[in-house]
């Protein structure tokens, strides 16, 4: 079995006697994005640095294509590319300049070539020689992918990609992962942005006051939601209401208009319900099921886990 | 490692203070050129015969002074009765007498540039936050902190070489290629040393360097303890004048007590070992480089152990 991009396991860490982040283990699949998602000060932010050693871990191992990151730092670490936060780059300096810096750290040869290729990858070869002060936001967001593609990692690593880029920004740079992973790079990327997780990663992770939660994939957590809620279009939402409310498998029955209604179901329950409309003489015009966002599944996560708690 | 030291003095020369720090040296060796050249004015042929006439006029004050007065006065005759005897003038002036007199007291320039840069060195890549995108590379932490280190006195040095340099160009301009071993009598605690004023001057310089790398050494340790650029080069600058200016409280308190020879401020500035050879009554030139050498070690390991160890969450 081909080992996973990276494998993250019991990782812990403890200032004082505080637990910032509590045993949380996962894996990024090759090729794959990967979303830790969580409120502010969830410690995502310190799960990624522990991963790329800016944080010293209390407890845990990190595994970089089945290499330990403890025995084998440089072959570990040059694989990852990374962008923590923001970037930040010498301003004082020319991106190429800032560029080249970064390649010659590199273990790998970089060449002058590849340099100019990353710049022309990120779109910025015509700024390349300007210094970094000239630099939009959304400039340096893409001179930090370039260095983090630099050295032609396997695993890319990215907190909080999209901070203070536009919506253009944010779209051009969604599309570039998705490119990115089709060319079999990993990403592991965090955000608390929930909306923008769901259109970016394949998988994710919930993380919530430094502990694991949740991890599913996309795709699961949507069509697992136990009850999503239904529209119907009838000929006469008042007398389907009335009708439903003595329906055991029906929940949340509320009148929107005249001819619309809405009702928690289970999938399954759906016909039933139609069925039932049918049978008691009230035309169905239509039938839509609201997709429920990341954010309604987050929050119903979230908040199961407080109630348990 | 090359690499690494090479990065850190690109980025060092791509800012335009480490050149600017450069040029300051040059400009400030210029104009004590010019300045020593309208103080000392052109060298007097009649020396002999000045100082001949000045003894003559410090007798007849002799007679008329009393007590600590006529002491004093004695003590000068007898002085410039040194310079006729050894045939020194004591006005001379050439290239040499100019390095040794204004380029050497240029060194405190030398030192208050290297603490700015050598301060700002780390703390303004935390106050910048390139910190982190520095330290996920593959190279081990402390080699990182090492090149920027050897890059700190790589350019300590050239500022060193530019002030001699310098030194060297303006005095041959304003006074020609002098004697570089003509003698002369250099202030010392306990009275006058007749020396040669070429190696005086780079003896001086020697005994100069080790107190510039443990100054630098102390510089760098701060820039790795504040993440605030301002605040590192502040205190920075800071030790440099108070190590400088606790001299002569040292001197009383080492009179009291005997661990103050062991503080590291009576033995910042070994160019007194270019003079004398003991300081503080018992303390030779090997027992100050010891202790020198045993604070760089401690501030070296803090500085290094601390940064090996810190949680970079800027």
């Amino acid at each position: 079995m081909a080992a996973n991009a990276l494998e993250v396991r019991s990782l812990t860490k403890v200032i004082g006697r505080k637990k910032i982040v509590d045993d949380v283990s996962f894996s990024v699949h090759k090729g794959e994005i990967f979303g830790l998602l969580g409120p502010n000060g969830a410690g995502k932010t310190t799960i990624i640095r522990m991963i790329v050693s800016l944080i010293k871990r209390t407890d845990g191992a990190v595994m970089v294509n089945g290499n330990n990151l403890d025995g084998q730092f440089k072959e570990t670490m040059s694989e990852i590319g990374a962008i923590v936060e923001n970037p930040e780059f010498y301003k004082y300096m020319s991106g190429y300049k800032n560029l080249k810096h970064y390649a010659n750290m590199a273990i790998k040869d970089v060449s002058d070539e590849r340099i100019k290729e990353v710049a022309r990858l990120v779109k910025l070869e015509d700024a390349i020689h300007q210094k970094v002060k000239t630099y939009s936001l959304g400039m340096r967001q893409r001179l930090g992918v370039a260095q983090a593609l630099l050295h032609n990692p396997s695993l890319l690593i990215l907190d909080e990609p999209t901070n203070g880029l536009d919506p253009q920004g944010i779209r051009e740079f969604r599309d570039y992962l998705h490119s990115l992973a089709r060319e079999g790079i990993s990403v592991l990327v965090s955000s608390h942005l929930l909306s923008e997780m769901q259109l970016m990663c394949d998988r994710f992770a919930i993380i919530e006051k430094g502990k694991l939660i949740h991890i599913s994939s996309m795709n699961e957590t949507m069509d697992e939601a136990e009850a999503a809620e239904v529209v119907f279009e009838v000929s006469n939402s008042k007398k389907a209401v009335e009708l439903l409310k003595g329906q055991a498998a029906a929940a949340n029955v509320k009148v929107i208009t005249d001819d619309q209604f809405s009702v928690s179901v289970e999938k399954s329950a759906v016909s039933t319900i139609n069925k039932l409309l049918i049978v008691n003489d009230i035309d169905v015009y239509g039938i839509s099921r609201v997709t429920a966002t990341l954010e309604d599944r987050f929050l119903e996560i979230t908040n199961k886990e407080v109630k348990e708690a | 490692m090359i690499s690494l030291i090479r990065n850190e003095l690109m980025k060092m020369f791509q800012r335009k203070s480490s050149l600017i720090y450069l040029i300051i040296i040059v400009l400030a060796v210029i104009a004590g050129g010019i300045i020593y050249n309208k103080v000392v004015g052109e060298p007097n042929e009649n020396w002999q015969a000045e100082v001949k006439a000045e003894i003559s006029q410090m007798q007849q004050d002799s007679k008329e002074a009393s007590g600590e007065e006529k002491q004093f006065i004695n003590n000068q005759i007898e002085q410039k009765q040194k310079y006729l005897d050894e045939n020194i003038n004591p006005n001379a002036v050439s290239n040499w007498h100019f390095m040794n007199d204004v380029v050497y007291g240029m060194t405190m320039l030398v030192s208050l540039l290297a603490v700015i840069v050598c301060s700002a060195s780390v703390s303004s890549e935390f106050a910048d936050g390139t910190i982190k995108q520095l330290l996920i590379r593959p190279h081990q932490r402390w080699a990182i902190l090492l090149s920027k280190y050897l890059s700190l006195i790589i350019y300590s040095l050239m500022l060193v070489a530019t002030l001699i340099a310098a030194g060297y160009l303006v005095g041959l301009v304003i006074y020609g290629n002098g004697d570089f071993s003509a003698k002369i009598f250099d202030m010392a605690i306990d009275g006058q040393k007749e020396t040669a004023v070429g190696p005086q001057f780079f003896l001086k310089i020697a005994f100069y360097l080790p107190s510039l790398l443990i100054i630098t050494a102390i510089a760098f340790m701060l820039s790795t303890l504040f993440k605030s650029q301002a605040l590192a080069v502040g205190i920075g600058i800071f030790v440099l004048f108070i190590s400088s200016s606790l001299g002569g409280l040292i001197v009383v308190l080492a009179d009291k007590y005997e661990w103050a020879k062991y503080l590291i401020f009576p033995h910042l500035d070994l160019t007194v070992y270019a003079l004398q050879d003991k300081i503080l009554g018992d303390i030779t030139l090997p027992i100050s480089l010891t202790i020198l050498a045993v604070y760089y070690a401690f501030f070296m390991a803090m500085t290094f152990v601390f940064f090996q160890r810190r949680d970079i969450s800027i």
